[in-house]
């Protein structure tokens, strides 16, 4: 419940909404709808100005984006290829498609608004999607950081048999001199580790 | 009897997921030209304007079929980027087909390297290496490229190609996805200094005075599936008899497309499928393409080939070169066995129902039911 705590402060700051949609009026009702909440909105119609621009720009929090938008591939590559954080993404729809919105959401969409939708409902929405992605955003961190300890340890550990096989050392002599000469170079272990295994692969080599 | 009894297709009507682009071709014309119908087919094509929505709508069975970038069934089998979901090619729409604009400020930059002539092309990418190393010592921002998908050749050529020249595509550039169909506006907004996109957005850069088709996918990667004519596993095990008969339609009409004539046809047809004049289509159709406003067209016979001996016939070593790519590109699981990569092949590659196809066909065409040329 800790971390429900956490994201109401954050939501209580302002927050900015790049809608992007050639649909005014849909726009603009949702902009209406979100008047006087902590979501400041701007509206581009995607064929006007350039996405990536006005991302880089505008920096929002949340993008609400048509989702018959060409821009939905840009939208969706900003999380997996560029070096552009990762934002909340919110789909619009005119009809109401539930096997096409569970779809999105797997994703990596935060939440969905089709045609029918209150727009009183627009704040809740906003904060659903929020929320959801902060959580997703968790899981996938602690996921990178788990696989990259795993890979570390792969590569100490590998260049840990080599010592032990090539200088007679024991384990723990081994881990030993790894971590001090890490801590001499101001290296990580992972580093030290690969520098070892390829000095003493082109040792052995040239034996 | 009828084809529909012949064949005893479990659904005749069809949705079929389509991008606006040359290679769409074999689709289009399918319908055009009334060969779907002949197989007892009614077919709606489904223009979709970003692959995200011909994902999505494929796997959850809003599209009964779609063109999709090559690599797109190995990613959504794998699950990368969106939902798992096993999806088949037993079918390859197109081959090559992509090619590489630069913006003309950047062509124009290279130009005043080489003494002011234009460089040989295709472009070799060490001018691209020089440029690089130039803005790194003068502090200026990085060549940013775009691709128009992350699971597309057209990425993965884009960075051989640059590779060559030594180019570290993950520090020294910057790469972006921007869907074809945008492609031209951004470059013409200087948001990018080139991309690698399918025709016809090339040819409309280079007709627009807006940049220079520098080389070809064919000439980074030799005769390269591009479109696959996708469905889902579970579709394909439903509708084994449907999918058969479209696997037909289709190849009956990319025989047709290996003519000229019939390709000006085509061409034609694009028009309002695309948005674009037929002075834009035509081109790369007809194995031309264009490199500047005023200068000479380069002859690339196998720009867009729709079928050549076996072209359609999907192999696992294509599929194999895919993920090598894939894995290039940082986007398999560093723990991806081998063995692992062999099953996502078999699952995935599906030579054997283009071969039930071809033999079905054979058994149609001695019944007399079907002609084609």
């Amino acid at each position: 419940m800790a971390v429900k705590q956490k994201k109401s402060t954050t939501a209580a700051k302002l927050l900015t909404v790049l809608i992007i949609d050639d649909n005014m009026d849909r726009a603009q009702t949702f902009e209406a709808a979100l008047k006087d909440t902590p979501y400041l909105v701007k509206h581009l119609a995607h064929t006007s100005v350039s996405l990536l621009k006005e991302v880089e720009k505008t920096e929002p929090d949340i993008i609400l984006i048509d989702i018959e938008s060409p821009n939905r591939d840009t939208i969706e590559s900003l999380s997996t290829i560029s070096a552009f954080n990762p934002k909340p993404v919110v789909m619009f729809s005119e009809q109401d498609q539930p096997d096409l919105m569970r779809e999105s959401i797997k994703a990596g969409v935060s939440a969905y608004v089709s045609g029918d939708t209150n727009p009183e409902r627009a704040k809740f929405i906003l904060d659903v999607a929020v929320a959801r992605f902060n959580e997703h955003q968790g899981l996938r961190n602690e996921l990178s950081d788990a696989k990259r300890q795993l890979e570390s340890r792969k590569w100490v550990d590998q260049a840990k048999a080599l010592l032990i096989e090539k200088q007679n050392m024991t384990e723990q002599q081994a881990y030993s001199a790894i971590r001090k000469m890490a801590m001499d170079n101001g290296q990580k272990m992972e580093d030290v580790a690969k520098n070892l295994i390829s000095m003493m692969q082109l040792m052995g080599g040239a034996k | 009897m009828t084809i529909q009894q012949d064949l005893a297709l479990e659904q005749t009507d069809l949705d079929i997921g389509i991008v606006a682009l040359t290679d769409c071709a074999p689709l289009v014309m399918a319908k055009h030209l009334g060969f779907f119908e002949q197989w007892g087919l009614q077919v709606n094509l489904h223009i979709q304007h970003s692959w995200a929505t011909v994902r999505d709508r494929l796997h959850t069975g809003l599209l009964d079929a779609a063109q999709m970038l090559a690599p797109m069934p190995l990613a959504s089998t794998l699950g990368l980027n969106g939902a798992k979901c096993d999806v088949i090619n037993a079918f390859n729409l197109s081959m090559n087909g992509n090619g590489i604009t630069l913006s003309t400020a950047l062509f124009e930059q290279i130009k005043q390297l080489n003494n002011g002539q234009e460089p040989v092309l295709p472009l070799d990418s060490s001018w691209i290496k020089q440029i690089v190393q130039n803005k790194r010592d003068n502090g200026q921002a990085k060549l940013r490229f775009a691709a128009v998908y992350p699971y597309s050749c057209h990425l993965f050529q884009l960075r051989d190609w640059l590779s060559i020249a030594e180019i570290d595509v993950d520090n020294d550039i910057e790469i972006i996805i921007i869907p074809p169909t945008e492609m031209t506006a951004a470059l013409e907004n200087d948001e990018i200094d080139g991309f690698c996109v399918g025709t016809p957005w090339n040819t409309k850069a280079v007709r627009a005075g807006i940049g220079a088709t520098v080389i070809t996918s064919c000439d980074i990667w030799q005769e390269a599936p591009e479109k696959v004519l996708a469905v889902t596993s579970q579709w394909q095990q439903q509708h084994p008899n449907t999918f058969i008969a479209l696997l037909a339609a289709v190849q009956q009409t990319c025989e047709w497309l290996n003519s000229t004539a019939n390709r000006f046809e085509a061409a034609a047809v694009l028009q309002t499928y695309l948005g674009e004049p037929l002075d834009v289509i035509a081109p790369s159709l007809i194995g031309s393409c264009l490199t500047t406003q005023n200068g000479t067209p380069r002859n690339i016979p196998a720009y867009n080939r729709f079928i050549s001996k076996d072209a359609n016939l999907p192999k696992l070593s294509q599929g194999r070169v895919l993920l090598d790519k894939m894995a290039t590109a940082h986007q398999l699981p560093h723990d991806f066995t081998q063995a692992q990569k062999q099953q996502l092949l078999k699952d995935v590659y599906r030579p054997d129902l283009y071969k039930s196809m071809l033999d079905m066909k054979k058994k149609m065409t001695q019944l007399g039911d079907i002609q084609y040329s």
